[in-house]
């Protein structure tokens, strides 16, 4: 019991028999967070294990058993024949793209919202607000409709713009519930100070609001570089498939070559999980943010 | 006065873009979509004005619609009855557990994976055994043979199936917002408690809960919505099948919208989402705003 991680459990020897139903009592509890962490965690390990085996391992039936030999070859053929390279680049630009209009955009309108004086600032929010009761994929038919009739089904830009709308509306909330506690007197006396509202905007407001700069930057990063159904909807170019496309279509294809399609399946989640060890506390508050003040 | 005077060309420079860009890619295809419900139309050739006939037949004739109308309010239960379940669990991990860090960061993995991982992983663990499916192949090994089944084809488990795996992936989100929430209770409230004899489920009974009450109701309202919007999940394990026994409002109106190409009825559907989920989100405001004044 005492050697579960980052636990440590209270003293037992002598203890009056409250003491010891508690010790009991705490022993029943970390057994159960323990079989969660087995259902949450597990099936994830299982899907790198049943990666790297033989066709025929997996559908021996023993899911216990490891691999007898690494099958790094399912590897490299989803690595090759899956144009994995070509998917995660085109991830990368339009979740980057995305994330840099986001930010930019978002913080001049939740700038404007806060701190300028003009009639419509609580109209525009409730333009935002309402926009976050929408759900996405009510907007796919008509939006193919549209981009059809632009000519941009089937380019970067069909994913990009309504990727940025969509991440729109929390950025503006997190951004301007913020900018709401900077003090009026830092810009006022850079006003005095003959300074534009551009140039306060750029180099005070911006620098002192990297926090939540940080947490849109998140927030946006993990819906778009996950998102799918815009994806296969607007894209049809394999060149153009972003990475949850790109998996869904190899497994789709793959169908037989099981060892391969878990292989493609890890290489799919591998750059978020990568991002997850390095950034897991700045992320998990993130998302806490986005979802309180959302 | 919290303010400063902008010239309007200022505001509009600040405002503008991004605003226009909001209302033309959100608001206006909804309108387009509210328009084009009214419409018989297959999408290329020429479209017919039917008033409310889609509606019509959409509340009245057509059999898949209301199944998955309760499917989505089904789920909807399914995902509010989650979160007093993830409170229990970030309790018990506040209270028992001395670095909770690695363990709630650990049951939020599955959140930050994309649907089609999640989907795929799920998928191949519902597969047959014959298959390599692992849920199949545990039950063979511990002896429960006649509890196997083809999880995602039987039309009688496969939504459950599916509902599973959407509450597996968000249980760590709900967890972890609810710990959050129990993190930030002061924790002089529970020493002064101690002191007048609460203690243990006592002191939860009347400090966390009550606290933690603006938290909880976040996580319902995300839960609720998360779930009326239920999809890409769906697209990718099942598309809807076997014979609609996994469609719910949004699949379907995607497969009628796609594969059977009646945009009129389509747009129909997505107009009904849209009202459904405004709906949905004005109501829960309202119940929580009366829970609040009642228990606040």
């Amino acid at each position: 019991m005492s050697s579960l991680p980052g636990v440590t459990s209270a003293p037992v020897r002598a203890v009056p028999r409250r003491r010891a139903s508690r010790v009991r009592g705490r022993g029943l509890v970390l057994g159960f967070l323990s079989v969660l962490f087995v259902t949450q965690v597990y099936p994830l390990l299982w899907l790198v294990i049943y990666s790297l085996k033989t066709n025929e391992e997996i559908l021996s039936g023993s899911f216990f058993s490891l691999p007898h030999a690494l099958q790094w070859v399912n590897y490299k053929e989803a690595y090759v024949s899956g144009t994995y390279l070509k998917y995660l680049f085109n991830s990368f630009f339009v979740t980057a793209s995305t994330m840099a209009v986001v930010i930019v955009l978002c913080s001049m309108v939740a700038y404007a919202i806060t701190r300028f004086r003009f009639k419509y600032a609580s109209a525009v929010m409730l333009v935002f607000l309402v926009g976050i009761m929408i759900p996405l994929q009510a907007t796919l038919l008509p939006l193919m409709i549209i981009f059809k009739h632009m000519g941009i089904l089937n380019t970067y830009l069909a994913l990009i713009l309504p990727y940025i709308s969509f991440s729109t509306p929390l950025a503006v909330f997190v951004l301007s519930g913020f900018m709401r506690t900077i003090p009026l007197e830092i810009e006022e006396s850079a006003v005095m100070d003959g300074a534009s509202i551009t140039r306060t905007f750029r180099s005070i407001i911006l620098p002192i609001s990297v926090p939540p700069i940080m947490t849109v930057s998140i927030l946006t990063f993990i819906s778009i570089w996950n998102e799918y159904i815009m994806a296969s909807t607007f894209i049809s170019s394999q060149s153009l498939k972003t990475l949850p496309f790109g998996v869904y279509s190899f497994v789709s294809q793959y169908s037989v070559n099981y060892g391969a399609i878990g292989a493609f399946l890890v290489l799919g989640a591998l750059p978020v999980i990568l991002i997850y060890f390095v950034l897991s506390e700045k992320i998990t508050k993130g998302m806490v943010a986005g979802a309180v003040k959302g | 006065m919290n303010a400063l005077n902008v010239p309007k060309r200022t505001i509009a420079l600040f405002v503008l873009p991004c605003l226009l860009l909001y209302i033309l890619l959100v608001f206006i295809p909804i309108l387009v979509s509210f328009y084009t419900s009214t419409l018989d139309w297959n999408g290329i050739g020429a479209s017919r004005f039917i008033g409310l006939g889609n509606f019509k037949e959409l509340f009245t004739k057509d059999p898949v619609f209301w199944p998955s109308v309760g499917r989505t309010l089904l789920f909807a239960l399914f995902s509010m009855a989650e979160i007093p379940f993830a409170l229990f669990v970030a309790i018990l991990i506040g209270r028992y557990v001395r670095k909770p860090n690695f363990l709630v960061s650990s049951y939020f993995l599955p959140v930050i994976l994309s649907v089609v991982v999640i989907g795929q992983l799920w998928k191949t663990i519902y597969n047959p055994a014959s298959l390599g499916g692992m849920l199949n192949q545990l039950l063979m090994a511990v002896g429960l043979e006649h509890w196997t089944k083809p999880w995602l084809t039987d039309p009688k488990v496969a939504i459950f199936a599916l509902f599973f795996v959407s509450l597996w992936q968000y249980l760590g989100y709900h967890v972890l917002i609810q710990f959050t929430g129990i993190q930030n209770i002061p924790s002089e409230i529970y020493e002064a408690a101690k002191i007048d004899g609460a203690e243990g489920l006592t002191a939860d009974r009347y400090i966390t809960l009550p606290m933690v009450l603006p938290i909880f109701k976040i996580s319902i309202v995300l839960s609720v919505i998360g779930s009326l919007q239920a999809f890409d999940m769906i697209m990718v394990m099942t598309g809807g099948g076997p014979a609609h026994a996994t469609d719910v409002i949004s699949t379907h109106m995607y497969n009628m919208s796609f594969l059977s190409m009646r945009y009129g009825y389509g747009s129909a559907m997505a107009s009904f989402l849209v009202m459904e989920c405004l709906a949905a989100t004005l109501l829960l405001i309202a119940v929580f705003k009366k829970l609040e004044s009642k228990y606040a």
